[in-house]
């Protein structure tokens, strides 16, 4: 069944191995690979960060931290409406008001790139004061399919004044147990998650 | 990598392995022009990072490289696109666009299923029917670990095939699986 929905996908495939590509041994193929051997490794890559998320910084003082509770933190009361699927457990991220204390800092890749938990989720529930996402992407940190946030102070303005929303994709990173909610997790835009992919590439 | 030989030594050994790969996986995702640029970028950056590259994932890794390189290369170039696009489907329409537009024809149900996918479940399922790789060399591709890879791709499959049932009216005596409420759009 998997094999024939591969085989019938693979028939969709623009580029099946029939349709010819350049050969290596080309003269073209040639002088390009000479070229590219005779660049300098010393260099970076030429992906060089464009943080424009300064907008970030704004109006995010009131908002609510997010504290993670990882390992074991299984909600086990007034959990999440989303059923948990087969894997890892559900990763359980709690939202408390009080403990809104981060500074902003200026947002940087590098910066983004020391946060040891960074994922792309989907939200799938609203239920009350839960949020239940299903981790598009790990980034760095984690494998959990799930990531629940708990906030029984209300979810209205925790990530940078976006309310969650079901279907949309989010960008987020935790610090010392918190997610870091200053200009460093938020709705996800191709901008965005451009610096996500730049700093925790490779 | 000791020497200046040894390192174009092992730049060529994997180029071979790449070379074709990659220019199939750009062009699946990107026009004949942007393929061209961002294929030698991806060299470029293979040959910068060379003592990066896992041995026992090339390919998965160079792919990983390709991803990354187009997004970087798109979002720099967004605006250039969106006009070249415009101006495309001004002058005429479903040309040199999507390469996949062209193969619709052979299985439009199917094509048509997976283009209403969310993007990150096509990209999936291309990287596992298209360039055949199974979910830890997606995860390598991705970023990401092979068991969110199974799991993501399992999920894939099953919208594929529901996006199916829903086209294709089930035959006499078809039970939907589904529970009533998901049925509901």
């Amino acid at each position: 069944m998997k094999d024939q929905l591969r085989k019938r996908l693979a028939s969709l495939d623009p580029m099946h191995p029939g349709v010819p590509t350049e050969s290596v041994t080309s003269s073209s193929s040639q002088r390009l690979l000479e070229e590219i051997m005779s660049t300098p490794v010393t260099e970076q890559p030429q992906y060089r960060p464009e943080p424009k998320r300064n907008r970030w910084l704004v109006g995010v003082a009131a908002a609510a931290a997010l504290v993670v509770a990882v390992g074991g933190a299984i909600a086990l009361t007034g959990g999440p409406s989303g059923d948990p699927v087969a894997g890892a457990p559900p990763l359980v991220l709690n939202a408390g008001g009080e403990d809104a204390t981060a500074m902003c800092i200026m947002f940087s890749v590098e910066e983004l790139a020391r946060a040891p938990l960074a994922f792309e989720g989907t939200v799938t529930t609203v239920d009350g004061d839960t949020v239940t996402l299903t981790v598009e992407e790990w980034f760095k940190g984690g494998d959990a399919e799930q990531v629940v946030l708990n906030a029984p102070q209300g979810l209205e303005a925790l990530i940078d004044g976006f309310p969650f929303q079901v279907g949309s994709q989010y960008l987020i990173t935790a610090y010392d147990g918190n997610v870091n909610y200053c200009g460093f997790s938020g709705v996800s835009t191709p901008e965005f998650r451009a610096a996500f992919e730049q700093a925790f590439a490779g | 990598m000791s020497s200046a030989t040894e390192r174009r030594d092992r730049f060529e050994t994997i180029v071979a392995e790449v070379y074709d790969p990659l220019q199939r996986y750009l062009r699946r995702r990107a026009s004949a022009e942007e393929s061209g640029d961002v294929f030698s970028d991806v060299l470029l950056t293979v040959w910068r990072r060379l003592d990066e590259v896992p041995s026992d994932a090339v390919l998965p890794w160079s792919y990983g490289v390709a991803r990354r390189t187009l997004s970087n290369h798109r979002r720099s170039a967004q605006r250039n696109l969106r006009l070249v696009q415009r101006l495309e489907s001004e002058r005429q329409p479903a040309t040199d666009g999507d390469p996949a537009d062209a193969f619709e024809e052979t299985d439009p149900d199917l094509a048509d299923a997976l283009a209403g996918l969310p993007p990150a479940d096509q990209e999936i399922l291309r990287l596992w029917a298209w360039e055949q790789l199974e979910p830890r060399e997606i995860a390598q591709a991705l970023g990401s670990t092979a068991n969110a890879v199974s799991l993501r791709l399992s999920r894939a499959r099953k919208k594929l095939a529901e996006s199916f049932t829903r086209q294709d009216p089930p035959p006499p005596g078809h039970i939907d699986e589904e529970p009533a409420e998901e049925q509901q759009r």
